[in-house]
């Protein structure tokens, strides 16, 4: 199943009441505004009245509100090459050392 | 002649509003690629639809009667028919919302 993908390019305002009032069905209601709508003659029809004022795309599927908000974002500015590695936890080090001293001192033990 | 009271069409009649009698060049492109856009639209609607096998009867008369930004004339694109005109034709910049909707075809002869 295909979509129209319409955004709204062109503002309504001054234009009759139909015109305005086929933008409202369709659910476009401010400049830029993306909404997807299934392809169907329905939807072609209420198309062709506002053909001047939209920009119109057929997709696979629906974009999801997450897809587009994502879509609209602008560039990071940055690109994440790779992942430091992790600094260990406090104290680890010093926890090692006495781990390493017992067991010296254990095997000083065994040897005596 | 000159100073704050002199005799103006401004000062004398209120309201004067200055439309140029041609489009300029920059108009009449971005007045091009309005024309483009909207048959942009008119393609995908009716290359999807006819994917689906539907018909739409307001795309079949779009298509059988509005010629595309292709075929039209330079005096369709920039003038349209005006019967008290000289000449009977205007510049398309005339009519109201000249830039939101579509006026592609004038009465045959003028």
């Amino acid at each position: 199943m295909s979509y129209f993908r319409i955004t709204l390019h062109r503002s309504a305002i001054g234009l009759p009441k139909r015109t305005r009032g086929v933008l409202a069905a369709l659910g476009l209601h401010r400049r830029g505004q993306l909404v997807f709508k299934p392809v169907s003659a329905q939807f072609a029809g209420m198309i062709m009245k506002v053909k001047e004022l939209v920009r119109v795309e057929e997709v696979d599927r629906p974009m999801t509100k997450w897809e587009v908000y994502e879509s609209r974002k602008p560039p990071a500015g940055f690109v994440v090459e790779g992942v430091a590695a992790r600094r260990e936890p406090l104290g680890s080090k010093v926890l090692a050392k006495l781990e390493e001293e017992k067991a010296a001192a254990a095997a000083e033990e065994v040897r005596l | 002649m000159f100073g704050p009271f002199r005799i103006t069409n401004v000062l004398n009649g209120g309201l004067l509003w200055k439309i140029p009698w041609r489009l300029s060049p920059t108009q009449k492109a971005r007045q091009r690629k309005r024309l483009r856009a909207v048959d942009q639209v008119i393609e995908v609607v009716s290359n999807a639809l006819a994917k689906k096998g539907e018909t739409l009867k307001s795309l079949d008369r779009w298509k059988a009667e509005m010629p595309t930004e292709a075929e039209m004339l330079p005096r369709d694109k920039y003038t349209m028919f005006d019967r008290k005109a000289k000449r009977y034709r205007k510049g398309i910049h005339k009519l109201p919302k000249w830039t939101r909707v579509s006026q592609r075809v004038n009465p045959p002869g003028y």
